[in-house]
Parts: structure tokens; sequence; C-alpha cells
């Protein structure tokens, strides 16, 4: 049997840190199970409102520990007036600390954890974070690149793909599309089509003589 | 003495693809660094929009040519997550092989790529021809050579081959008899040593703050690791433990993150055998593609309103993807596909530990981080 943090103190963690979480003013946390795989998954599960997403962010790095920014993921929902714009955010709480000085000086004694001996704040936990943006033009969230630097590059990438902006955030560049590339265009955003969209070219015109962009001449 | 911006890139031995390390030197000292992406920005994440959930699997396999096999996985297991498919066990130790075979491939191709960079070509020959074993253990699952398009929502393409495990421990048994071999071009050559010996030092607290994780992290003496800090697939019925590298007091340098992959490299070749033994139904034996014993039904059409996510550890560090279900074709496609790279977030933090080395050590430094720029660019 390897090594391996349990379901059951994975759920406490993450129910210890839902209790704290959900007094946060516009914070809806809850525990999302998911039972498929070869051991169930629990998830804190957090709806925060755009204006707390801030101090939400504050209290889950430096109360709770939750010190790693996974992923950014900006979602567009062109049909929806409450959630027009979506913001997901993965983290982890690793509980990796800098590894002690052994005893010579001169080399280290590495971390190994013990996954039995893990409880409270250790407990490797997943945090999934949704923040939804009510209909606008100009979406924005507040920056956390200072918080989690890891978080820099994922911002940059959102704002350069769907066009989410982040305040606060230094140094926003196209990352992903040529820095050419015209101001308020962001390829994720659900207005753009792909080029030859819902066109079966293999059964509707093989030969491609028909093939031609629905857009040829007006996007660059 | 007057500072200046120098490009290296897109077209550099030291990039191991195609980007641009903007470097401000000060004469021969980096004083500044900028990363500048997006050179092969292919828009996988648009075009998975319009395809169903099968027929991303290739896609994701196109993400990065040195380990196909571990993004096809890690988009399998995000959208088993989403459509909450129960996958056989045997299909679960099939995969845990096809995915540590190749992590060994992808570390061998580091490797050998890492040798050119730091002046030793020899390395590269022999690393090519311990991974051509693994390709072809590979070649026998997934039937290319490189982008194998293995796995399937709720299990695996087709069962072992007939004789692959007496073909697979074989060949790991001789992997590791070989794998000492490096040793001796490696850690007995005074120029791979002063080159990756005490440059590019990193930390393990700052990595993780930076989303730095895998190797790279576990080189700087903490055994964090997705596969049993969120266990999946059937990593915790093995008897494994990571590697980790015994660094020095400033942090992990290049030569511990050579250090780290090496020992990765016999533990995954360690498990495969281990997973080949305890297999259920033993490993000679063959079930037809299709069988209940190798892929479980899986609905083709995700509601509007579901999401599912999966962390994975790849060869680089932790991927994963975040799909969200309730696309065209009533729920047939995507409605969103998010990709989470390693090399995406890892890339600017390698740049910027380089900042007071010499230029002569960037391509000791940068390689070091095992960059791959398919995915990066995705």
């Amino acid at each position: 049997m390897g090594k391996r943090v349990s379901a059951e103190s994975q759920k406490e963690a993450v129910l210890q840190i839902l209790e704290d979480l959900s007094q946060i003013e516009g914070v809806e946390a809850e525990i999302l199970t998911k039972n498929n795989g070869t051991q169930t998954r629990h998830i804190a599960y957090i709806n925060c409102s755009p204006e707390s997403w801030r101090e939400l962010a504050e209290c889950m790095k430096y109360d709770h520990h939750i010190d790693y920014c996974s992923m950014i993921t900006g979602i567009h929902w062109p049909e929806s007036a409450e959630k027009n714009w979506e913001v997901v955010y993965h983290f982890l709480r690793t509980g990796v600390i800098d590894p002690k000085i052994s005893p010579n000086g001169s080399t280290i004694t590495p971390n190994i954890t013990d996954t039995r001996d893990l409880s409270g704040k250790d407990v490797p936990i997943e945090v999934q974070v949704n923040i939804a943006i009510p209909e606008t033009r100009t979406p924005s969230v507040a920056s956390v690149q200072d918080i989690w630097i890891g978080a820099d590059w994922n911002e940059k990438e959102t704002w350069d793909l769907v066009g989410i902006d982040f305040d606060g955030h230094r140094g926003m560049r196209r990352v992903l599309n040529p820095h050419e590339t015209p101001p308020g265009y962001h390829p994720l955003q659900k207005q753009h089509k792909l080029r030859y969209h819902g066109f079966e070219e293999m059964y509707d015109d093989a030969q491609g003589f028909l093939r031609k962009a629905p857009d040829a001449g007006r996007v660059k | 003495m007057a500072e200046m911006w120098i490009s290296m890139g897109p077209q550099h031995p030291m990039t191991h693809g195609l980007w641009t390390l903007k470097v401000k030197v000060d004469g021969e000292t980096v004083v500044d660094t900028e990363p500048d992406l997006g050179f092969i920005h292919r828009g996988v994440e648009k075009i998975c929009e319009s395809r169903d959930f099968t027929q991303i699997t290739t896609y994701c396999d196109r993400l990065c040519y040195a380990s196909a096999n571990t993004w096809s996985h890690a988009y399998i297991y995000a959208v088993e997550d989403l459509l909450e498919v129960e996958v056989p066990e045997r299909a679960e130790y099939i995969r845990l092989i096809a995915v540590e075979l190749q992590r060994i491939a992808s570390h061998l191709m580091w490797l050998g790529a890492y040798g050119p960079d730091i002046g030793n070509l020899s390395i590269m020959v022999w690393c090519l021809r311990e991974r051509e074993m693994m390709m072809d253990l590979l070649q026998e699952l997934g039937g290319s050579r490189m982008h194998y398009n293995f796995p399937r929502i709720g299990g695996v393409k087709r069962d072992l081959p007939y004789g692959f495990a007496q073909r697979a421990r074989a060949k790991l048994e001789l992997f590791k008899q070989r794998i000492q071999e490096y040793e001796s071009l490696f850690d007995e050559s005074t120029v791979f040593l002063v080159r990756t010996q005490g440059v590019g030092y990193t930390k393990a607290e700052e990595m993780i703050n930076h989303g730095v994780t895998g190797p790279n992290v576990r080189a700087a003496g903490v055994d964090y690791d997705v596969r049993w800090a969120h266990p999946y697939s059937v990593y915790s019925e093995l008897d494994w433990a990571p590697a980790v590298e015994r660094s020095s007091i400033k942090g992990a340098d290049c030569y511990d993150r050579y250090r780290v992959r090496v020992t990765e490299m016999v533990e995954s070749a360690n498990m495969v055998l281990e997973a080949l033994d305890r297999m259920p139904g033993g490993a000679e034996t063959h079930y037809e593609p299709k069988d209940p014993a190798i892929i479980a039904k899986a609905p083709s059409r995700a509601p509007e309103g579901t999401f599912g996510s999966h962390h994975f550890e790849d060869s680089r560090g932790e991927s994963m993807f975040h799909i969200v279900g309730g696309g065209e074709g009533r729920g047939k496609n995507p409605y969103r596909v998010s990709i989470r790279s390693p090399m995406f977030i890892t890339i600017p933090y390698a740049s910027k530990c380089m900042i007071g080395y010499k230029v002569a050590d960037i391509p000791a430094i940068m390689g070091s981080f095992d960059p791959c720029i398919g995915e990066t660019d995705r």
C-alpha cells in the first residue's frame, strides 16, 4: 500500500476551511464530492462576488495556507445577464515548506511527508473559486498577482484569450496572441467563430470548392 | 558598463522550441529577463469547443510531442470527472503503465536534449537509444510512435498485447542497468559538473508560490507529488515513493534537477514492473477491445451547468484541465476547455531565476527546467 492522503482527512480539512470562509460577506462555500475515480475527492467549492474576492484571497492564503494557484479559467456566457462572464480559480494546498538544514550545515534534510500524520492545515486539499461577473463590456476582477505569483501569467493568459481584465495587475500584455493583435480582440469570446465553423468539409464539400471563411474580409 | 537587451530566440539552441528569451545584460552578467511566448499558439482551447469529447483526445496528444500520453490522460481524467464515469481497475493499471512509460521516455528526451546544451554530445544518442525501447513499448499499446491516442473515456483503447509483459520486463530491467552507465557519463564528467553545479538555485517555497511543481520542486528537497496528495488511478496500490533530492542549503541547482529526474525514471520503471505483477486478471491475459474489463460505458453528452477538472502529475509538473459541459450539439461538445500547462508557468519563473548568473549559464539553467513549447503555447 503506497502513500496517499485519505479521503476522510481531506473531507475534514475541507469542512474546516469552508466554515471559516463562509463567514466572509458575499461568499457561499460548499463541499463538492466526486465519487468516480479510485478515491472519493472532496473539493472546497466557493462562489464569491467580485467585490469580496480580494478579502477571500487574503484569508485563503494567510489564514489557511493555500499556497499554490494552479489555474485561472475565464468563461464567456453571452446569453446570461447575471453571469455574463465567469472566472474559475483552482487552488491547491500543498503544505510545502523549505527543508531544514542538516546538522553538518552543508546539505538539507529532505521533507518526507508521512501522510498518516497529516492533520489540520497540513492536509493537501483542492479549492475551486467561481466568480460571476454581471453583464458588462469591460469585465474585471481584482488581481491576486501579489498574493500568489503563480497567478501572474495565468491572469495574463485569461486577459489575452478571454478579455477579462484584472484590476491592479502590473505588466499586463499579450502572451499567446501576437503583440500586434488589435485591442479588444480576445479569441475565446463566443462571438468569434472558428472559420469553417459548422461546415462539414468532409461531407459537404470534399474538394473544397466552396471553402471560404464566413468572415472573409472583415476580420484581420 | 552599458546595459543592453539581447534576444535569445526564437531560433536558438537554448530554447528547446520556438520562443524568445529577452535578456538584459551588463557585460557578461544577466541583469533582467523577459520571456516572450506564443510563437506556436494553435488555439487548441478554441478548436476543442467545436469537437466532441472523443475527438479532443487527439488534440491533447499533440500538446507535447515528448510527453503525449500524459497529456491525453490528463484530459481523459478531467472528462471522466465531468461525465462521472467509473473506470475498471484493470484499465487503471494499463493507464498507469502507459503514463509511467511515457514519463521515462519524456525524461530521457529531456536528458538527451540537455547534454548538447552543456557540451556533452554523446549523451544525446545514449538517451535516444533507451527512449527507443520505451517508444517501442508504447507503440505496442497505442499503435503509433509518438501520438498514441491511447486512453478512451471510461478505459483504454486496447488491452496489453500478447507478450507485452515479458517484453516490458526485459526492457525495463535492461534500462535499469543502462541508466547506471549514465553516471559515468554525467556524474564523472568535469564539464558537466562545472556547468551544472552551483547555478540556478531555487527554493521550494518560492517555487510553490510561483506555481512550479513536479520534478523541479522535488529537486529542492520536498516530496510533494499530486500522485499521493490527490490520489487518482491506482498509485496508492503500489509501493513507491516520489524521487526527492538532497539539495544544497541554497536550494536546488541544475545538478539536483538532473539527479531527481534520473531517480524518477528508475522509480517509474519500478512502478511499471510492480503494476505488471499486480494487475487484476494478470498481465498475460488479453481482453478484446471494448470488453467491459478494460472500458466502461460512458455518456457522450454533458448537460449544461456541469464542469469537471482533474489535477494530474505530468512529467513536467502539475497539469490540469477544466472542462465545462453544455456546448454545441446539445452538450456533445464542451462549452469551454481550459488547459493548465506546467511549463507556461515555469518558464517565467525559470527566466527570473537566471538573473545574476552569466550569459553562458542561461542554457544550463533553462534546460534544467525541461521546457516544452508545444504545451506552453497550446
